[in-house]
């Protein structure tokens, strides 16, 4: 029989490594698996190995990241990189958790989890966003991180925070920007600006963001009100076409970068049945997540990302309540000085939380963006386009999940990642539904492809 | 493969050889596979198996399954989510294994 672990942690981005620092200091058994090949999440992606060069243009908030980093690397636990779980099952000791690792699959069992698998990038599902050359401002800004590639000459459209700081670390690295195509709906700033008191409870975050956003503006060709944008050229990307108050303009362009936000990812935490909520605020489905990490289910928390966007610094302070909460829970620390330390980090998350509504309402992605039409193809995997899924919608079909049997939309090998949220805008929209009433497609193991082969080679039966 | 849209900041970095649909090229060794295609100058790293059109890397964190490629002989890699090894045989693919 294998160990039985105290605490398994799934991610080691900032609120994995968090969350193992304080369970494994209160001599709990910690396990952490990570789907890359160091430690970090995809904020301090490759931190631990980083360059000079690249330290420079990726700028201090990434390089803030090495404290924590060294605290995880020191901490007693158990840390498993380039581990993809596929699969969790319930089990009367716990949980048993099947990774995914050197091409074998093992399993792991434990008594409590954490869920700290971060977030991904809003799918823009605009004409031609499948074509070679497109990628999202993420994937830019992880090919700095990972391998210090820059392109030579890139267009970044779309909107939100990380848009403006990929504009300014590609110009620290002399990158030429032909233009970053600002989507956010003029709407959206008088709607966000009642929440800049909120923003004003962090006054050096709130004028870090005036600050990149001023200096984009000032020195990158910045387009904003930008509507109907689509990728040009036939078989790979050669440009953009955009409408700007009427106008259509083009620009040539052979790498362009899109981004509008990031959205919880909510698989693994659907798969053990932990109960989701729509967020009209943030446009996305995530794990009800309470201020202790815990979920609907009994000895599953969440932390970071996964449970609600919130950026690597929440995540961290998130990933620490939740590993203290378990070492409390456990009998493990009792001292008044950890209780009053949950207490004020209890705290400090609420206020982060309730400044981030600026950034939420400010850079909500614009409805243009929701309501792919034609051919534009939103499941990527399947290649099935707005207009067959809106023809099937419009027929009466019962949600995502019927949708799934008809097109195959969601089918693919990324299991409806990246047109689940789409799919869910078009069915709303053709059936006229709110979309907390359109469930998300439903989630079945195994999490990632793994071959018969792998599995294969993992049982000891 | 074509010129290069991408280029590496690291001054003088550490060489890798891998082999890349047969022929063999030098690349940095901190590079992704997905990174190391790019930055030999591929647009495209696959066909996809439905329609036939050119797909290349797009999410570059193991979420999009654009990046699918045959590492080592081992199909449908996600090329994002390994560094490059020496002597790693890297095969773009230009017919699915479903066709």
């Amino acid at each position: 029989m294998n160990k039985i672990y105290d605490y398994l942690i799934i991610g080691a981005g900032p609120a994995g490594m968090a969350g193992a620092i304080e369970a494994s200091k209160a001599a709990l058994s910690v396990l952490v698996l990570d789907q890359a090949s160091s430690a970090g999440g995809q904020i301090y992606r490759n931190l631990g190995q980083t360059k000079p060069q690249q330290a420079f243009v990726l700028g201090n908030d990434y390089l803030a990241g090495r404290p924590l980093l060294a605290e995880f690397m020191a901490a007693n636990c158990d840390y498993k990189p380039q581990a993809q779980v596929w699969h969790i099952e319930t089990h009367e000791q716990g949980f048993i958790v099947s990774a995914l690792i050197n091409g074998e699959s093992t399993t792991y069992v434990a008594s409590h989890l954490l869920l700290a698998h971060g977030a991904m990038e809003r799918p823009m599902a605009i004409p031609g966003w499948h074509k070679p050359g497109v990628m999202t401002a993420g994937a830019g800004q992880i090919l700095l991180k990972s391998s210090g590639l820059l392109p030579k000459e890139v267009i970044l459209a779309g909107s939100g925070p990380l848009l403006l700081l990929l504009a300014q670390q590609y110009r620290a690295g002399g990158v030429t920007i032909k233009a970053l195509l600002d989507t956010t709906p003029k709407a959206n700033y008088w709607r966000a600006l009642p929440w800049l008191v909120a923003g004003l409870t962090t006054p050096k975050q709130l004028i870090k963001g005036l600050w990149l956003t001023l200096a984009q503006r000032i020195k990158v060709p910045y387009i904003t009100g930008v509507s109907d944008l689509q990728i040009t050229g036939e078989h790979s990307a050669c440009g953009v076409r955009y409408t700007v108050a009427g106008t259509v303009h083009n620009i040539a362009c052979e790498v362009i970068m899109l981004h509008q936000g990031l959205i919880s990812e909510t698989q693994m935490g659907q798969l053990l049945g932990c109960s989701q909520r729509w967020s009209d605020v943030k446009q996305c489905w995530h794990t009800q997540v309470g201020a202790a990490g815990q979920t609907s289910v009994a000895k599953i928390q969440v932390a970071g990302d996964a449970g609600a966007v919130g950026g690597g610094y929440v995540a961290q302070l998130q990933g620490r309540i939740a590993g203290l909460t378990r070492a409390h829970n456990a009998g493990k620390i009792q001292t008044r000085q950890s209780k009053v330390r949950l207490i004020w980090l209890k705290l400090r998350v609420k206020q982060l939380n309730w400044a981030q509504g600026l950034v939420e309402r400010l850079y909500q992605p614009a409805k243009w963006l929701s309501k792919p039409s034609g051919c534009t193809i939103v499941c990527r995997c399947e290649q099935v386009s707005a207009a067959t899924i809106t023809s099937i919608a419009s027929a009466g079909c019962a949600g995502v999940n019927q949708l799934k049997g008809f097109t195959r939309a969601g089918m693919g090998p990324c299991q409806g990642r990246q047109c689940g949220l789409n799919m869910g805008y078009l069915v709303a929209n053709a059936q006229n539904r709110p979309m907390s009433k359109v469930q998300p497609l439903s989630v079945r193991p195994p999490l990632s492809p793994i071959s018969l082969g792998q599995l294969a080679k993992g049982t000891d039966w | 493969m074509t010129d290069s849209l991408f280029s590496c900041l690291i001054e003088n970095p550490l060489q890798c050889t891998v082999v890349v649909n047969n022929v063999e090229h030098q690349v940095p060794a901190q590079l992704s596979v997905a990174g190391a295609l790019l930055y030999l100058g591929h647009r495209q790293v696959r066909q996809h198996s439905v329609s036939g059109e050119a797909r290349a890397p797009f999410c570059h964190m193991g979420v999009c399954f654009e990046c699918l490629v045959t590492i080592n002989k081992g199909q449908q890699q996600r090329a994002c989510l390994q560094q490059v090894m020496p002597n790693m045989r890297i095969d773009t693919v230009t017919k699915e294994l479903t066709q």
